[in-house]
């Protein structure tokens, strides 16, 4: 349950953040607009992932997901660096 | 899901049962500060005027500081602030934010308050120190609105549950109460709860800013074109006169303007950057106009926002509803009442829900009973207290602002441990009894201390000063209401598909 609840708070924030910051930094168009669109949605990748983590029965499949997406997304945002 | 829903809302629920009443409150931010301060008359001025005589007022008090800000007067505020950002070079001086009559410029005489500005501050700030409060605050909404997605998706009769209310049935009509409260006003929440994370999203999620942008300043000035912040050239320069600036914004928008900022007033880089008033349309980011100090020419203007910048704008003017006129301002302030009432009867729900007949309430129940009195029945109590405090503290006593704040968080710390002595049920109808008394009492204090007394007010047609008393007796009649019901004995033992609901 503990592993549970620090993937949903703090994995969950960081594959939401991950994925905001993806949409903002890869969208085509004006770069104010694409950071906006993912400050906008943030929230609701937010909400979603963490009540996913209580959804899911198997916590194998929570933890792989949730910090899979954060490290990997991460990973990528790292390699594309800030928009030139 | 019904579980986490319960979780989400016990852990959260007492803060944002506080957040809930504290921010309804903030609906009429203004007009409670108006009323803290009885000394001021309502006065009505032009906002040019209005910028010219603060203009006039700061040139004489801070000719050599690095910023002005004015904050122009409206209907609701009646009076002008101003805020100095002075020059780190000059030598200090006392000085804070400053309020002028509009017409003349001058400081004005009345009693130091927070005003609506303590609830405000309250709301998403917690009186925790920066940052912490205004995190709490954030995880609270978060935990909001996972249990507003968790409870639509527990609720599956949700449509059904709209139109039941079983008064009178123990925990089914806790649950009904619940149910309708949180099912009536179900978008109002869903908005209210995003819009308030998204009023600090560049705080919450300062990320895709730094995907985007090496300096975060310059997203500030990609999409609300504020100008960059130049420095001063040293050659001295009279300012132009501001007022007419200001009318030359509002002719450009059709609307009126609400803040001016001057940068290095006096020299020949100064700018002036006017802001249109947030009541002119949904987006709170409202547009703006840069001109140059010693020219008055146009420098910059704010661009038209692109589709998801004008939904953060409208998204924030959304929760904060300057838009809103009189009527629409109530209608949110009862929908506000409504999300307190929903959480309130949800953490009502928790322990009758988990309360077994003829059983000694377990160590976790007797906690959350009491917690549920000291900030239920306790908070309404503080913030009556905060009111008649601002009326019986001498309007001259130095350090009075804090101490009407401090009498709000005494009284509540106050009736939180003294309800302990009494049983619950007690506690329950005898917190709503005093705090129907206290907001009674707010309009009589008034009344006997300032010459605004609600029938005086009601004859001079001020309606800030009129409706302020009445809505505090509505309050009253309402926590009054509630005493008596909390003072019954409940009627039938727990009904079984609300325990199987409640179990899952």
């Amino acid at each position: 349950m503990a592993a549970r609840c620090v993937t949903a708070l703090v994995g969950g924030y960081a594959a939401a953040a991950v994925l905001a910051t993806l949409i903002a930094r890869l969208l085509p168009g004006d770069r104010a607009e694409a950071t906006a669109w993912g400050m906008t949605l943030s929230f609701l990748f937010y909400a979603v992932i963490g009540l996913w983590c209580f959804h899911e029965g198997r916590l194998a499949r929570v933890l792989a997901a949730v910090w899979g997406l954060a490290l990997t997304g991460g990973g990528l945002l790292w390699l594309l660096g800030v928009r030139p | 899901m019904a579980w986490i829903h319960g979780w989400l809302g016990l852990l959260a629920g007492w803060i944002l049962f506080a957040m809930f009443l504290t921010g309804t409150a903030s609906y009429f931010r203004p007009e409670i500060t108006r009323w803290m301060q009885p000394e001021l008359p309502g006065r009505s001025v032009t906002t040019a005027q209005a910028a010219t005589a603060a203009v006039a007022h700061l040139q004489t008090v801070g000719a050599d500081d690095v910023q002005w800000y004015i904050y122009l007067p409206d209907a609701r505020t009646g009076i002008t602030r101003v805020f100095e950002q002075p020059n780190p070079k000059a030598p200090p001086r006392p000085r804070g934010e400053l309020q002028l009559d509009p017409r003349t410029g001058d400081p004005i005489a009345a009693r130091d308050t927070r005003g609506g500005e303590h609830f405000y501050r309250f709301h998403f700030q917690l009186q925790l120190p920066y940052p912490w409060g205004r995190w709490l605050a954030g995880l609270c909404g978060l935990f909001m609105l996972g249990a507003i997605i968790s409870g639509v998706v527990t609720h599956k009769r949700i449509f059904a549950d709209f139109f039941t209310l079983r008064w009178n049935k123990g925990q089914r009509s806790w649950l009904d109460a619940h149910n309708v409260s949180a099912v009536l006003a179900l978008p109002y929440h869903a908005v209210v709860t995003y819009t308030g994370l998204i009023t600090l999203v560049v705080m919450y999620m300062p990320w895709p800013i730094a995907a985007n942008y090496a300096k975060p300043l310059d997203f500030a000035q990609a999409a609300y074109g504020l100008p960059a912040d130049a420095e001063a050239s040293g050659t001295p320069a009279p300012l132009v006169p501001v007022g007419p600036l200001v009318a030359a914004a509002e002719r450009r928008w059709g609307a009126a303007a609400t803040r001016v900022v001057i940068r290095h007033p006096g020299d020949r880089a100064a700018t002036v950057t006017v802001a249109r008033h947030p009541s002119a349309s949904l987006d709170a980011r409202g547009a703006s106009v840069t001109y140059a100090g010693a020219t008055g020419q146009v420098i910059t203007q704010s661009p038209d926002p692109g589709p998801a910048l004008a939904t953060i704008g409208v998204m924030l003017g959304l929760h904060i509803a300057q838009f809103a006129g009189p009527a629409l301002r109530w209608t949110l302030f009862l929908l506000g009442a409504t999300g307190a009432a929903m959480v309130g009867t949800g953490l009502l729900l928790w322990t009758t829900a988990r309360r077994r007949p003829g059983v000694a309430p377990f160590f976790g129940l007797r906690l959350v009973e009491r917690l549920n009195i000291a900030v239920v029945a306790g908070l309404p109590i503080g913030m009556a207290a905060f009111f008649l405090a601002n009326r019986l503290i001498p309007a001259d006593l130095a350090g009075r602002a804090d101490l009407e704040v401090q009498a709000m968080f005494w009284t509540w710390g106050g009736v939180a441990l003294l309800q302990l002595l009494r049983p619950a049920r007690r506690a329950w109808a005898e917190g709503f009894a005093i705090g129907a008394l206290a907001f009674a009492a707010v309009p009589v204090v008034n009344l006997l201390t300032t010459a605004r007394g609600l029938p005086w007010s009601l004859a001079a047609g001020d309606w800030t000063f009129a409706g302020f008393d009445i809505a505090m007796l509505a309050i009253a009649l309402l926590l009054g209401i509630a005493a008596r019901r909390a003072g019954r004995p409940p009627r039938l033992p727990v009904s079984r598909r609300s325990k199987v609901l409640v179990d899952a």
